[in-house]
């Protein structure tokens, strides 16, 4: 053995290299720092689902919030349905075409209270703003007390390609085609091209995923999820008629 | 580098872990990182941690994620890398198995996506047999985090 040899390589290993505790410091700093941007810049611009800005007519106060489709009191003995819906959401769209129409017979006779929950969470996925154009757009219909038939002609609208969206002059006609002129279409162009209930609708979503509903479409009767028993619309008028106290 | 015998054909096996753990750890974060609101709303979707929280999760994952990847790919930092990857393997096996138990039917988005899906479409066999596999990777090299072609070995020798 050759100890004088062993000890020069020992001196000689430490300086081989740079310092391994600074290299991990400087990682470290950068994740750190990336991951405190990531959430600040995740976090902000969000709402906690409890600002009260803004709301259109019809927003329903209760912790899930939503708009209420009724344009006349449903009866005092009437379920209530919520209907949580994507307007880019192509599954939404079928739905509609299922059972829309009867659950607009069902509103109109006041058999249900209908609360609908505008939800935009596809603009993140899609990688656009058409939920939240049309979730603004239908909000300022249900000023104008149009609720229901704007909600109908954005959904006959919906293409076919799922996030081909809706062009400007498409969400203007679907206010004439829902029935609001005069004035009101005034008041409607203001708030729709203001994007007045910019808010609302973002509280809408946070609001609906603090209450577990982070899918479209989802339908509640009296607070239980019954979208899975859905085959008929018929299946939808009994479960009601059996709610119904 | 270990002259024993086994011992190359254990290099090959350490840069394999290395390389896999690296490789699926920058895969999945960067098919979230584009994405910070989708990946705050799939960890939401299991459930399982407070609502903020969540959202921060879901934020700083991939990040940390596609970091520690390429951490391993590099072989940089070895052993301290696989204990972390190896440690979020396992929390994600946690919270797959919690969500199959409660019935929730829901995309893990590991690779982006997530949130409920139908319970037909539901993979968490595969999901957890995936992360598992990986997790024997990471354990790999926590135990022997020498492997060649790293910047360990050239670095810090």
């Amino acid at each position: 053995m050759r100890p004088d040899a062993s000890k020069k390589i020992a001196a000689a290993a430490p300086k081989k290299g740079p310092n391994p505790v600074i290299i991990g410091a400087v990682i470290a700093a950068v994740v750190i720092v990336a991951v405190v941007v990531a959430i600040v810049m995740g976090t902000s611009g969000k709402s906690d689902g409890t600002a009260a800005s803004a709301q259109p007519s019809g927003a329903v106060a209760a912790d899930a919030g939503g708009i209420l489709a009724n344009a006349v009191p449903a009866k005092s003995n009437a379920p209530t349905l919520d209907l949580y819906e994507d307007f880019q959401c192509p599954v939404c769209g079928q739905f509609e075409k299922a059972m829309g129409p009867t659950i607009t017979t069902m509103v109109e006779a006041g058999d249900v209270k209908l609360i609908v929950h505008t939800l935009t969470f596809l603009d993140d996925n899609l990688k656009n703003g058409f939920s939240k154009k049309t979730a603004n757009a239908v909000a300022c219909a249900a000023d104008a007390g149009r609720f229901l038939e704007y909600h109908a002609a954005v959904f006959a609208a919906q293409p076919a390609q799922e996030g081909a969206g809706y062009t400007d002059a498409q969400i203007e006609e679907f206010a004439t085609t829902a029935g609001i002129t005069g004035p009101a279409l005034t008041t409607w162009q203001k708030c729709n091209s203001s994007n007045q209930h910019a808010q609302y609708v973002l509280d809408t979503q946070t609001a609906a995923e603090k209450a577990g509903v982070n899918s479209t479409p989802t339908l509640q009767l009296d607070g239980k999820d019954i979208t899975k028993t859905l085959t008929t619309p018929e299946s939808l008028i009994s479960q009601v008629k059996l709610a119904t106290k | 580098m270990n002259l024993q015998g086994g011992g190359r054909r254990a290099d090959f096996i350490g840069l394999l872990a290395r390389l896999i753990l690296g490789v699926v750890l920058i895969w999945a974060g960067a098919a979230k990182v584009t994405s910070p609101a989708v990946s705050a709303r799939a960890v939401r979707a299991f459930q399982i941690l407070p609502y903020d929280f969540a959202g921060y999760v879901g934020y700083a994952l991939p990040i940390v994620e596609v970091l520690i990847g390429l951490l391993l790919v590099v072989g940089l930092f070895t052993r301290a890398s696989a204990v972390l990857g190896g440690l979020m393997m396992v929390a994600f096996i946690i919270g797959i198995g919690s969500a199959w138990a409660r019935g929730l039917s829901i995309d893990c988005g590991c690779f982006g996506g997530g949130g409920t899906i139908a319970a037909s479409q539901t993979q968490y066999p595969w999901e957890i047999l995936r992360d598992v596999g990986v997790a024997a990777c990471a354990g790999w090299l926590v135990v022997r985090p020498g492997t060649p072609y790293s910047l360990d070995h050239r670095l810090f020798g």
